[in-house]
């Protein structure tokens, strides 16, 4: 175990740094589980209540973007401190775009929940508890300082491109059979993109932390399994 | 007990965390008011008003000449022992004007301790050393002075390392002890104000740690004024900073506003090095 600075102040601004962003992930992973459980319940006062609680995540970062700009300019850090700095504040984007992310599915399913179920939506749940495992994942290697923990996230996102393009054949599928599905299917279409797009961000946090720990970058491409965007489709035709 | 006494008896608060920490506005221990001063004819500091804060670190950055460490020597009027060198104009220290004739020295030297840049031992056992300005104002039995030059190496964080050889030469002590040495001797006076020129200056990396962490210590309980040509320890150890430059003072505020967004291009210029 790493030992501590000799001026004590150093030692617990950079804690307080680190536990902002502990705060930001938990209640960024929080926002997500609750808005898909407003989605699936079709509960629109605790989709409103994510959408509010969004300002919080927000709040966070600005304080930890000036905790950060302070310690940058009062500390002069350096080696693995600058390397904390600036981690903490590239992660703490992130995680600022997962709250938007988990707010943004929260919103849209105030207008899904005026519409009747679609078949496609029991997709969703999966989808949703697979971002969150990640980003639980990512936060507990972020708190242990744990590369491989980080890296296993980072590889663990292929999958949830997989989950995102299966889901988006499902919803193509299932609009071109009934067309009065296609407002439910499109609002499905997004939420379901928002997720993918918190599992890129969490690889994103994935990333920061193996070059926090071992100074050097992820050097590997990363996985792709988001096929979505090279499908075509055809109305009375299977898909390729 | 004197009040002096018990503000030494209250516990510690914890250290410079709290200048991360919103904390009610400090008090205004000293207020520099138009002060000059000459060195013969030469006019070294021009117009300087600007206040102290109690239980607050002031930082005053410039380069080589600007006029910090005379600012510094007029506030314990420490510049009265060479000849030729004046000072007009105001320094109130809680409503008392230091500067006014008649004032007794010796006690205002009590109150505004000093520590140099080369650490200055006396030739004589660290107890002594410690004891030789408490025997000066105070008339205490043996075993209250052997509690306050224990008091006072521990409020300096060097009594561990000394407990054991009180009797030795102070001057047997490395560089970084021996700045410690003359900062428990500066605080075993009970004094309210602590200057530091560049106090660190003389030493290696760690013991200039030490002595930062160190004057985060005495923080709580002190009014404090250090002068440092390195403008980083200023960033890490001030809450206030002012910037002087040829005798002026250029900009006075808050250390962590300094640092990240100065109000005068000229402070921005200096402290980012676009100029020496």
């Amino acid at each position: 175990m790493a030992s501590e600075h000799i001026v004590r102040g150093y030692e617990e601004e950079l804690r307080k740094l680190n536990n902002t962003v502990a705060e930001m992930g938990g209640l960024a992973e929080n926002q997500l589980g609750a808005a898909i459980e407003a989605v699936m319940t079709r509960d629109t006062e605790l989709a409103a209540r994510v959408v509010e609680g969004d300002v919080r995540v927000d709040q966070l970062e600005r304080e930890l973007d000036n905790l950060a700009i302070r310690l940058l300019a009062l500390r002069q850090p350096v080696a693995r401190d600058l390397r904390e700095i600036f981690s903490a504040l590239k992660i703490a984007s992130d995680l600022e775009r997962i709250g938007d992310y988990a707010a943004n599915v929260a919103k849209r399913s105030i207008a899904l929940s005026q519409t009747p179920a679609v078949r496609p939506v029991y997709a969703l749940p999966r989808m949703a508890h697979l971002a969150q495992i990640q980003i639980k994942d990512v936060l507990d290697s972020y708190v242990q300082r744990d590369a491989d923990k980080a890296y296993s996230v980072w590889k663990r996102d292929a999958e949830l491109d997989e989950m995102y393009s299966s889901l988006f054949r499902e919803l193509l599928t299932y609009m071109m059979e009934d067309p009065r599905s296609i407002g439910s299917c499109t609002h499905l279409l997004f939420m379901a993109k928002n997720i993918e797009r918190i599992g890129d961000h969490a690889t994103n946090i994935a990333e920061n932390l193996y070059y926090l720990v071992n100074g050097t970058p992820l050097e590997e491409a990363r996985p792709k399994g988001d096929m979505s965007s090279l499908e075509v489709m055809t109305p009375g035709r299977a898909p390729q | 007990m004197s009040p002096a006494t018990a503000r030494q008896a209250m516990p510690r608060s914890s250290p410079d965390l709290q200048r991360t920490e919103a904390q009610p506005a400090p008090r205004q221990k000293v207020l520099i008011r138009n002060v000059d001063f000459y060195y013969g004819a030469f006019k070294a500091l021009k117009n300087i008003t600007m206040p102290l804060h109690d239980r607050r670190v002031t930082a005053f950055i410039g380069p080589s000449g600007c006029g910090k460490s005379t600012l510094l020597r007029v506030l314990n009027r420490i510049y009265e022992l060479y000849p030729g060198q004046r000072a007009t104009g105001e320094v109130m220290v809680d409503n008392e004007n230091i500067l006014s004739p008649g004032l007794d020295l010796n006690l205002l030297r009590a109150r505004i301790g000093m520590v140099f840049q080369k650490p200055t031992p006396f030739p004589m056992s660290i107890y002594d050393n410690i004891a030789f300005g408490v025997r000066l104002y105070e008339s205490l039995p043996r075993h209250e002075l052997d509690e306050r030059v224990e008091s006072a190496l521990r409020r300096a964080a060097l009594w561990e390392e000394v407990k054991d050889k009180l009797h030795q030469s102070g001057l047997s002590l490395s560089g970084g002890q021996q700045q410690r040495l003359c900062i428990a001797r500066a605080v075993a006076v009970q004094p309210e104000i602590l200057l530091l020129d560049e106090p660190a200056s003389a030493l290696d990396p760690i013991s200039t740690q030490r002595i930062e962490e160190l004057i985060a210590e005495l923080r709580p309980d002190y009014c404090i004024a250090i002068v440092t040509h390195n403008m980083q320890q200023a960033a890490r150890t001030s809450d206030y900073t002012a910037f002087m430059y040829l005798g002026e003072l250029i900009e006075f505020d808050e250390t962590e506003r300094i640092f990240t967004h100065p109000k005068e291009k000229h402070t921005e210029d200096y402290i980012t090095g676009r100029f020496g």
